[in-house]
């Protein structure tokens, strides 16, 4: 069993380094979210293949269904976000978004 | 296993090309399909629950999502990514990839875990009876949710 | 019931928009308070009896039916729910004025109240997953706070603050799913008891940098802090003082010192680990808001600066050095929520946040101007104002635990914040009145009431530190110093 987590853990690390690549390189406000929902993923994958390799997949199957839902409601929140954006600056670049300093 | 592998495989694929491709429609399509393949996977792990709301919240609710707002936001023109992006990302990801293997051989396979037999039982009874508590935290953040899109949304009336 | 801490805000969020329909302003004020007041008055009173025979466990059966709804509370999450209910209701009561003119006051208050019950359940939680629900819950409520005016500064803070923030939360979940797999536990004592027995020293290593990395971005502390200084100074002034006051110390500092201390055990070098990003956090932020012009700004780095004090008593991890860090933590929510609110009403009767500009307020503003000088003598450790007591507790602990070195920054740091709370001070109150703000009137009742009663306690904290640190902070520290 445990040979079966390792090789979720690789994918899903893959998933989630792929993600953060996305996340750190792209302009685009819905290409960043796209990265960020790629991370969830690989969250999700770790998460249910966390409960599999014990033999305990009916409660990692409720964690990820809770997690799905959490993500749902991310998502409206940042899409909404991410519409009034486009709308003050009139476009999807994030260099746009520079005037605060950090 | 094989299969597995496969699936796997194909999910990564999918994820690199929502991440790279150059047309946003294509990209949550893209998302789309690799949240297809990892609820196939959870469904041949065992979860069918989760792979059923995978499927449908996340390849079906949040792409309708994306697309939505990629719809809205359309005339605003293209935004143009750095060639460097793609140019560069192969060779990430591959060092990545070995990186990743080695790391997950030696290291991790030495994960400890403690003996455990496989349970019974059945999903609403570990959800309802067990995880109750994460139902309301999922009550809470369905509230927070529908609060935010509606303040984020709201008329802003200076008179108001 | 403190089942209560969390459905009663859940309750009356979910009624307030439909009561938004009848009455815009009145009733969603009456409402929100009112919730907030009645769980202050409950943790004062009753819950304080409540854990008389030790730490409460309380199980809800649903129609019979036996269910999972298992809350729990001890010393240290009663302290904490003190903090979160004192700070929200100050804030809610500075709200009837100040949030008259961004509009949807129901609405606002529905999100205040869910962000408040996202604390309250982080706090109550037992289970590791839980408390990963109840940061989204606090997160998702905070992002729309945060960009609630919708003009071009709040959006592009808050959606910084959503990129990172995500990411935290992806690294505290990833750390969660590991242990989970490891133990098959999620509660804190079964994945506690889990790891005695396990030779895990390396796995538990990863996920310790992991939940380091998560809650230390949540918690703002250098290198993760680059979204607090855009994310607090952007949301309107209340929501600034809610997340600088208590957001990042519940899902931030809260969180990380629960597991690291009754989960993982603290080993002398994470210890390390901790107290010296907490230095670092102390002396760089302190830097940084010596060379701010916007007064929230400014505060918002001296957060970034205080909640490295935090962490440092707490890392310290000796008694008196947890009892320092604790109350450094309830007097830095009370002064730093009493100055955001502060310059909340600067920035409403000036229209400017920009400390240039202002000069000689306190003319027109006595009451702002007092007030927010109490606050930042607290902060800035003046005795006898509760900082003092506390900054003092925590370098009396370095010294005794030998961490000469510690001691010495955090003595130096601490006069750099009287410093720069002195620069804001003169430029903002004192000196010649700008004569742009001839006609600056005092901020509305309400505003004017909500520091005022901030101010009292910080005051009272100072007077009565014996008093507090025996009743609330000595329990709390208690249950740390016992592990679990």
């Amino acid at each position: 069993m445990t040979d079966a987590w390792i090789v979720s853990i690789a994918f899903a690390a893959a998933l989630v380094v792929v993600g953060l690549y996305g996340l750190l390189t792209m302009r685009n406000l819905i290409k960043l979210f796209i990265g960020i929902e790629v991370v969830a993923k690989g969250v999700s994958l770790i998460l249910l293949s966390a409960g599999w390799a014990r033999g305990n997949v009916l409660v990692a199957q409720s964690l990820v269904v809770t997690f799905i839902v959490i993500e749902v409601a991310l998502v409206a929140t940042a899409l909404a976000l991410i519409i009034n954006i486009t709308r003050k600056t009139k476009s999807l670049d994030v260099r746009k978004l520079a005037r605060l300093k950090g | 296993m094989i299969l597995h592998l496969a699936l796997l495989v194909g999910l990564v694929l999918f994820s690199v090309l929502a991440i790279l491709a150059r047309d946003l429609i294509k990209s949550a399509i893209c998302l789309a399909a690799a949240s297809l393949l990892l609820g196939i996977i959870f469904f041949r792990m065992g979860a069918p629950y989760a792979g059923v709301f995978e499927i449908s919240v996340v390849a079906g609710l949040i792409t309708v999502l994306f697309i939505l707002t990629i719809a809205l936001t359309k005339t605003e023109g293209d935004v143009r990514e750095s060639k460097l992006v793609r140019m560069v990302f192969p060779l990430f990801f591959v060092i990545f990839a070995l990186i990743d293997a080695l790391v997950m051989k030696g290291l991790l396979a030495k994960i400890p875990m403690l003996e455990s037999a496989a349970r019974g039982g059945t999903f609403s009874d570990v959800l309802w009876r067990e995880r109750t508590f994460d139902l309301v935290g999922q009550i809470a953040v369905i509230l927070a949710g529908v609060f935010a899109v509606l303040a984020l949304f709201r008329k802003r009336d200076p008179h108001d | 019931m403190i089942f209560l801490y969390l459905a009663l805000p859940l309750a009356v969020a979910a009624v307030l928009p439909l009561v938004g329909k009848v009455s815009k302003k009145t009733l969603p004020d009456l409402l929100g308070n009112a919730t907030m007041a009645f769980l202050l008055v409950y943790t004062a009173t009753g819950a304080k009896s409540l854990l008389a025979g030790g730490p409460l466990v309380q199980r809800l059966d649903w129609f019979g039916e036996t269910v999972n709804l298992q809350v729990a509370l001890d010393g240290f999450g009663l302290f904490m729910l003190l903090a979160v209910q004192l700070v929200s209701l100050a804030v809610g009561l500075f709200s009837i004025d100040y949030m008259e003119h961004y509009g949807a006051k129901a609405n606002y208050y529905a999100l205040l109240l869910v962000m408040v019950a996202g604390m309250n359940g982080l706090i109550l939680s037992t289970d590791l997953f839980n408390i990963y629900i109840f940061l989204e819950v606090a997160a998702v409520a905070s992002y729309a706070l945060v960009a609630y005016g919708l003009e071009h500064d709040e959006l592009e803070a808050s959606f910084k603050y959503l990129m990172l923030s995500v990411v935290a939360s992806a690294a505290i979940l990833v750390a969660v799913a590991v242990l989970f797999g490891m133990t098959g536990g999620l509660s804190f004592a079964a994945v506690a008891e889990g790891l005695k027995t396990l030779p895990a020293r390396g796995v538990v290593a990863v996920c310790s940098a992991l939940f380091l990395m998560g809650f230390g971005l949540k918690a703002a502390l250098v290198p993760f802090h680059a979204w607090l200084p855009d994310a607090h100074p952007s949301a309107p002034a209340p929501i600034s003082a809610v997340l600088s006051g208590l957001l990042i110390k519940v899902s931030g500092v809260y969180a990380l010192t629960r597991i690291f201390f009754n989960i993982f055990g603290l080993t002398p070098a994470l210890s390390q680990v901790l107290m010296w990003t907490a230095a670092v956090s102390v002396v760089v932020a302190a830097f940084l808001a010596l060379g701010q012009k916007d007064i929230k700004r400014m505060l918002a780095y001296s957060s970034v600066s205080q909640v490295g004090y935090i962490v440092l008593g707490i890392g310290l991890g000796t008694p008196l050095g947890l009892a320092g860090g604790l109350f450094h933590l309830l007097n830095h929510a009370l002064a730093k929520g009493l100055l955001f609110l502060n310059s909340g009403s600067v920035q409403q009767a000036t229209g400017t946040r920009d400390l240039e500009e202002m000069g000689g307020l306190a003319r027109r503003m006595p009451v702002t101007a007092g007030t927010s000088l109490v606050g930042a003598l607290s902060v800035a450790g003046v005795p006898p104002l509760g900082g003092f007591w506390s900054k003092l507790l925590i370098i009396i602990a370095l010294v005794q635990a030998g961490e000469g070195v510690l001691a010495v920054i955090a003595v130096l740091a601490s006069v750099l914040t009287l410093w720069y709370y002195l620069i804001l001070q003169r430029k903002a109150f004192f000196g010649k009145l700008n004569e742009r703000w001839r006609d600056v009137r005092e901020a509305p009742f309400w505003m004017a009431a909500a520091t005022v009663v901030l101010a009292l306690l910080v005051i009272g904290m100072g007077i009565l530190f014996a008093s507090v640190l025996r009743t609330w902070i000595q329990p709390a520290a208690d249950v740390l110093t016992r592990g679990f």
